[in-house]
């Protein structure tokens, strides 16, 4: 089929542009504001509409009224036109509005790339797996409406452009995957659009009564260990994230004016060290995890002298880090300042605390005596440890100590430094995650939200800072087990996980750790990759001693080498595949050439035997055998292998001399 | 699809296609010219703004997709080169026309291989021509309208094959040569009558013709046609209108010659016999024609007049 360019689009065509169109906007409707959702889908309608209608299709004045009142919509929601949020509302009805006027070729053109970029934008909110997929078989489909407009006649299959587009696509894949690896990784953004506004689960800076209980209904993914050589028990997994020195007398936290100085001495172990590998999930805040207690600092990081790992920039996608600590260790005492820190004492102290703190003492002969009674008490006391504690508006602390004695883990934490300050032992809170599930498959443990804890570390006399944790008095299976999360009745003691030896139970187990397993492989590997991983692979690949500053002739190297290769590759496909009959008799015909009488283009191989017998009779014979011979293997029936051999040694053997 | 336009100075450094020593042109590696569209320009530009909005974000998947589409655009240019590579142009045939009308050069667009190769279309520098898809060792007749203006042989000027497939990202052409011209008729003169002296001969072998005297057939209505001489007869049994033929002693011959023109510029000459000639054509009049330095024997019909007017055609040459 031949005709001339026609630059109209096929209503067939404009559906399937549509459609796609729609499917590249569904993911984004949970972080796009409803109104800006509505707004999206109702123009994509109208089009979907105007398609059988076309005169519902706006004219220039609707449609610039309709492209007013969106950028009104973004200003009004988001109070800007840039930035995360915002760009990406305005991408997205900058798309719709385009369908809208969609006629020519070069409409879909514009189309498609605000399209690809608008896919491009849903990995700012979402990083997974299955989302990828989608978005990348929506990139296919876009990119083979312009295979299917730049050819003459419409493709009679329908998956055709889909599949060469595939492959086009599969061929750009290693291109995309070296630069990928070599292209350098800033630690830092370009630009500053303010806050992003989207909250992560996770612990945060401020402890009251209730944040953790609420924390431990996620069972979101915090972080991943391996440990490089033997596991140390539960009781023994802390993972500290932070101190928290200065309370209030209902929540805890660390003034930001006065931080905690950087550690000037290491630690003095007293046991093996702990090797491990960690990666860390968004959280967006600027510490990391390390078991009780890290000896030294991943890079990038610092230690400070609360042994807490520190970093310049909040961690916004899956970080990997190596961790080596001490589960037995000395510490220095603490300078003065601190001392007097960890001694400090929020409002509501109540005589009956009070009272409570003197008799320990009178009793006791040491501090460690002193924590020792103190456990006790809430143990002897049949303290209650539940998910679902009453509230306690007046004086937390005071209520569930004497009133409630229900209470979940920072309920234990909090009272108990706060009873320690009173006794005059420093001491301190610190949350973090106690525990982990073992994934058996990739001999990892996974760290949840659920595992989320609040426990207390004292200063002691030659011991150093030791951490007491209250709620295993309590509760010791806490400490061994994860919590069940339950929506029972207020006060219902806190269930935990047990196993299920159930074959289904045990199955599901199995499914959920492939799955833990391979996200853990996509987030380490994919979007984990960094700086670090990048020094890591060339390391690994012995190019460690190439400076960064040529990774870029690197880089341009092997995409050129791709390039080449399918190159090569494109060419050997389309080489014309000759029969050896024909190459034979080409090399006769060339040979008749270089003797001056060439075969002209209007010539059959007949009328040209018949002329060259006339020319040179002297050459008569093997010309008309070769001739005949051709004539048969060509287009006769005798394609016989003997007739093959005779044709080619007949060729084989023609060396005509000029006349 | 427009592409950037090449300076005309540039022309002379251009390669063209190959020929293949049998009056067709192959398209080789080293004659393919290939630039980005306004549309790939455009997609260069949106994804370094993506690129940008990654390391702003320092999202990897979007680094990836990117990524991905870079590595698109870049095989794009392959594939629109392979698209164009190998394929072999032969001049096929163009119909002779008068100067002022188009004329319609035929090439055979020829794909040797067995891959399938889409949106190849042909050019003459602004004039497009038609567009084909081929598949694997198929050929395919394009046809490209070249507007006349003077008479003579018109050769195909340098024509170019394009294509911009798969993405519409890249523009591949080759220029090529091929030696194929068209007759170009002189204009036929708007007004004029052939010169009284031109007059009517008897001939030689009596009543064929056109005359008054005998009866010699019927023949369907022309305009002009005198009222007495149509068959009512005819009319009334529902045959339709007739005109009565009488067949004179002499035959209407009409010698067309250039000497005995008025004397205007040559190209005025040659248009005004070009008007005769078709005259009498229509009129069925046998019609000679004599210029300086030709003689063309009376005749009539088709082949005598292509004759007539491809002797007009290359006047001087």
């Amino acid at each position: 089929m031949r005709q001339t360019i026609d630059h109209t689009l096929t209503p067939k065509l404009q559906l399937r542009l549509y459609l796609l169109t729609g499917l590249v906007l569904v993911p984004h409707v949970q972080h796009l504001p409803l109104v800006v959702s509505f707004f999206l889908f109702t123009t994509l309608g109208l089009r979907f509409i105007s398609l059988r209608l076309p005169k519902l299709q706006p004219g220039r004045l609707l449609l610039f009224l309709l492209t007013a009142a969106g950028v009104v919509l973004i200003y009004n929601e988001h109070q800007t036109l840039m930035g995360k949020d915002a760009g990406v509302s305005l991408l997205s009805i900058m798309l719709v509005l385009k369908t809208l006027e969609v006629r020519r070729r070069r409409d879909l053109y514009v189309t498609i790339f605000i399209a690809y970029f608008v896919i491009v934008t849903q990995f700012l909110f979402d990083n997974s797996f299955l989302l990828l997929i989608y978005l990348l078989a929506l990139l296919v489909g876009h990119t083979s409406l312009l295979l299917e407009i730049n050819r003459v006649s419409p493709s009679r299959n329908f998956f055709e452009p889909y599949r060469q587009t595939f492959w086009i696509t599969l061929q750009a894949l290693p291109i995309a995957i070296i630069l990928f690896i070599l292209f350098p990784r800033l630690g830092h953004p370009l630009w500053h659009f303010g806050h992003d506004g989207s909250a992560q689960t996770g612990l945060s800076e401020r402890v009251e009564p209730g944040t953790i209980s609420q924390l431990i209904q996620s069972s979101a993914v915090a972080f991943r260990v391996t440990f490089k050589h033997e596991p140390p028990p539960p009781e023994q997994r802390y993972w500290r994230g932070l101190v928290l020195w200065d309370t209030d007398g209902v929540s805890w936290y660390t003034d930001k004016n006065n931080p905690v100085p950087f550690l000037s001495s290491s630690i003095m172990p007293t046991g093996k060290p702990v090797e491990y590998e960690v990666l860390l999930e968004p959280h967006r805040k600027t510490w990391l995890y390390a078991l009780d207690l890290p000896a030294v600092a991943p890079s990038k990081s610092k230690l400070s002298s609360d042994f807490l790992l520190h970093l310049r920039e909040p961690v916004t996608r899956p970080k990997q880090y190596d961790g080596l600590s001490f589960t037995r260790h000395l510490t220095s005492p603490p300078t003065e300042a601190l001392r007097q820190r960890a001694l400090r004492l929020g409002e509501g102290i109540t005589e009956r605390q009070r009272n409570l703190v003197s008799t320990w003492r009178a009793a006791s002969s040491s501090d460690k005596d002193m924590v020792e009674r103190a456990l006790q008490h809430f143990y002897e006391r049949e303290f209650v440890y539940t998910l679902n504690p009453p509230r306690y508006l007046k004086n937390p602390v005071d209520q569930f100590l004497f009133e409630g004695r229900e209470g979940f883990c920072e309920h234990y934490a909090t009272a108990f430094t706060q009873l320690m300050r009173l006794a005059g032992i420093p001491s301190r809170m610190v949350i973090g995650y106690q525990g982990g599930e073992h994934n058996d498959l990739g001999d990892y443990y996974t760290i949840r939200q659920y595992d989320a804890h609040a426990w207390s570390e004292v200063w002691l006399e030659g011991e150093g800072w030791k951490r007491v944790d209250p709620t295993a008095a309590v509760a010791p299976e806490r400490v061994r087990s994860a919590i069940q999360p339950n929506f029972g009745s207020v006060g219902e003691p806190a269930l935990f996980r047990i196993d299920s030896d159930s074959l289904i139970g045990s199955g599901l187990r199995q499914i959920s750790m492939l799955l833990d397993n391979s996200s853990l492989r996509w987030r380490r590997w994919v979007l984990g990759f960094g700086q670090e991983e990048q020094y890591g692979l060339m390391r690994g690949l012995g190019l460690g001693f190439l400076p960064t500053g040529q990774w870029g002739f690197l880089l341009i190297g092997l995409v050129g080498l791709v390039l080449a290769l399918i190159g090569v590759r494109l060419v050997l496909q389309g080489r014309v595949k000759q029969e050896q009959v024909q190459v034979l008799y080409q090399v006769f015909c060339r040979r008749m050439a270089a003797i001056g009488h060439p075969r002209h283009a209007h010539e059959g191989p007949l009328d040209y035997s018949v002329r060259v017998c006339r020319e040179r009779p002297d050459l008569a014979n093997p010309v008309r055998l070769i001739t005949k011979l051709y004539i048969r293997l060509r287009y006769g029936e005798h394609k016989t292998k003997n007739n093959q051999a005779a044709f080619a040694d007949q060729v084989r053997r023609f060396h005509p001399g000029r006349s | 699809m427009s592409s950037l336009l090449i300076p005309n100075w540039l022309y002379r450094f251009r390669r063209q296609a190959r020929t293949d020593g049998r009056g067709g042109v192959v398209i080789r590696p080293r004659s393919l010219y290939i630039l980005p569209t306004r549309q790939g320009i455009l997609l260069a530009l949106v994804l370094f703004l993506m690129l940008a909005g990654s390391i702003n974000y320092g999202s990897n998947l979007a680094y990836l997709v990117t990524f991905l589409l870079g590595g698109i655009w870049l095989s794009a240019i392959l594939h629109t080169w392979r698209n164009l590579l190998g394929l072999m142009i032969h001049p096929a045939q163009v119909s002779p026309v008068y100067a002022g009308q188009e004329a319609r050069f035929s090439l055979s667009v020829t794909n040797p291989s067995s891959l399938r190769r889409f949106g190849i279309s042909l050019r003459q520098k602004k004039l497009l021509g038609e567009s084909a898809d081929l598949a694997g060792e198929e050929s395919c007749l394009l046809h490209l309208p070249i507007p006349t203006v003077h008479r003579g042989r018109l050769p195909l000027p340098e024509v170019s094959l394009h294509t911009v497939y798969p993405l519409g990202l890249f523009h591949a052409w080759s220029y090529a040569r091929l030696d194929i011209s068209c007759l170009v008729y002189p204009r036929p003169a708007e007004a004029g009558e052939p010169p009284s002296d031109s007059c009517y001969t008897s001939s030689e072998d009596g009543d064929r013709g056109v005359g008054a005297d005998d009866f010699v057939g019927l023949r369907t209505y022309r305009e002009g046609d005198s009222p007495r001489h149509i068959d009512w007869k005819a009319f009334a049994r529902e045959r339709g209108l007739m005109s009565k033929q009488f067949g004179g002693d002499r035959t209407e011959r009409v010698e067309l010659d250039w000497d005995l023109l008025p004397a205007v510029d040559t190209e005025t000459r040659l248009s005004l016999l070009c008007r005769f000639i078709l005259q009498a054509e229509s009129q069925a009049i046998s019609y000679g024609l004599h210029l300086p330095d030709l003689t063309i024997a009376p005749g009539m019909g088709e082949r005598h007049k292509q004759r007539c007017l491809a002797a007009l055609a290359t006047f001087g040459e």
